[in-house]
């Protein structure tokens, strides 16, 4: 009975190194899990961004099915944001030069704002910036909806505050999102180094089968 | 010995430099830190701006057109509405930096100046006589 402790931290530790010695290859999967049974074997059941449908800044609607074997970034920002927003869109502006010629990739910027944020001003703030829709996606809406997908789906703030700069707190994170809507890694957006570490990322999962 | 020889070394060096010259290097580290803060998140640090969002800094027109008084207001209020530099229109608003205080926009307006005007110092009173004269 002594031995049993003993032998699982032994085991702990050699899978710890074991695990050090190979090198970085795959992605977390972030958010709750699930579990049950099939056919007598336990299958994990990974966090999952739920269907969803919001209009562009070209008036088009835009659903899941739009991302479907698509990796992607998502962020939630509001056009008038006059605090981390700018900084998070120069970073965007990273990934979407970068990736440029590659279809497999997509940007997907959430209004949190979308009373001001109609479909009209998105299409010009885009076009200031000289991004274009299928591969920048600026996305509007039903503010609960979006409220929602981004605490429960994505695991970021966004709420209404008078007192903050702008009339909004939100978070500065840029969330990735696999091929199969699955999050796989949340990054400070506001950060260049940070947004390193998504750059790395994105090619990890663009090996992923 | 070595101190002495040190402290000697710094106030020869010093001495070389005027008042008005170490005051004016002050502003423009100073400055430099308040432009971090505050202007850095949309017209970039190296004054660049970002595409046709938000206007840059360097290498414009702007220094020409605009006088020290109105970019002080510009600063302190915001800006709304249609601005022109280097012949293209930017639609989008600047917030108000109401926080920003007299020495500090001295202090900013300085460092812009040596970075991309002419280089010559916005005092203090300069920078309090505009504010008073903002609309």
């Amino acid at each position: 009975m002594q031995l049993k402790p003993i032998a699982l931290n032994v085991l702990v530790v050699l899978s710890l190194i074991i695990a050090s010695c190979q090198e970085k290859k795959s992605l977390p999967f972030l958010g709750p899990k699930d579990t049950h049974l099939i056919d007598g074997k336990v299958d994990t059941i990974y966090h999952q961004i739920p269907p969803f449908r919001f209009l562009n800044q070209d008036s088009t609607w835009v659903s899941e099915k739009d991302l479907s074997g698509k990796i992607y970034v998502a962020d939630f920002f509001f056009t008038s944001c006059p605090t981390i927003c700018p900084k998070m869109k120069t970073q965007l502006l990273r990934i979407y030069e970068r990736y440029a010629s590659n279809d497999q990739i997509r940007i997907l910027s959430h209004s949190i704002d979308p009373t001001f944020d109609t479909p009209i001003v998105l299409k010009q703030y885009a076009e200031r910036l000289q991004v274009k829709a299928p591969r920048w996606n600026m996305l509007t809406g039903d503010k609960a909806a979006i409220y929602k997908l981004g605490e429960k789906s994505y695991m970021v703030t966004a709420q209404e505050d008078k007192n903050e700069a702008g009339g909004f707190v939100h978070s500065g994170a840029f969330i990735l999102v696999d091929k199969n809507r699955h999050v796989r890694g949340i990054y400070d957006g506001t950060q260049e180094t940070e947004v390193n570490h998504l750059i790395e990322d994105i090619e990890i999962l663009l090996q992923e089968k | 010995m070595k101190s002495i020889l040190f402290i000697s070394l710094v106030v020869l060096f010093a001495s070389c430099q005027s008042k008005e010259e170490i005051m004016y290097q002050q502003y423009v580290v100073e400055g430099r830190s308040i432009y971090e803060k505050n202007c850095a998140n949309c017209h970039q640090s190296n004054g660049s701006g970002l595409r046709d969002l938000y206007p840059a800094l360097a290498k414009t027109d702007l220094w020409k057109r605009v006088n020290a008084q109105q970019l002080v207001c510009i600063i302190k209020q915001g800006q709304k509405g249609e601005i022109k530099v280097n012949g293209k229109s930017y639609s989008g608003y600047m917030p108000a930096n109401t926080k920003l205080e007299a020495i500090d926009i001295a202090e900013l307006v300085t460092f812009m100046k040596d970075n991309w005007g002419d280089k010559k110092i916005y005092t203090f009173d300069e920078a309090r006589t505009a504010l008073k004269n903002c609309p």
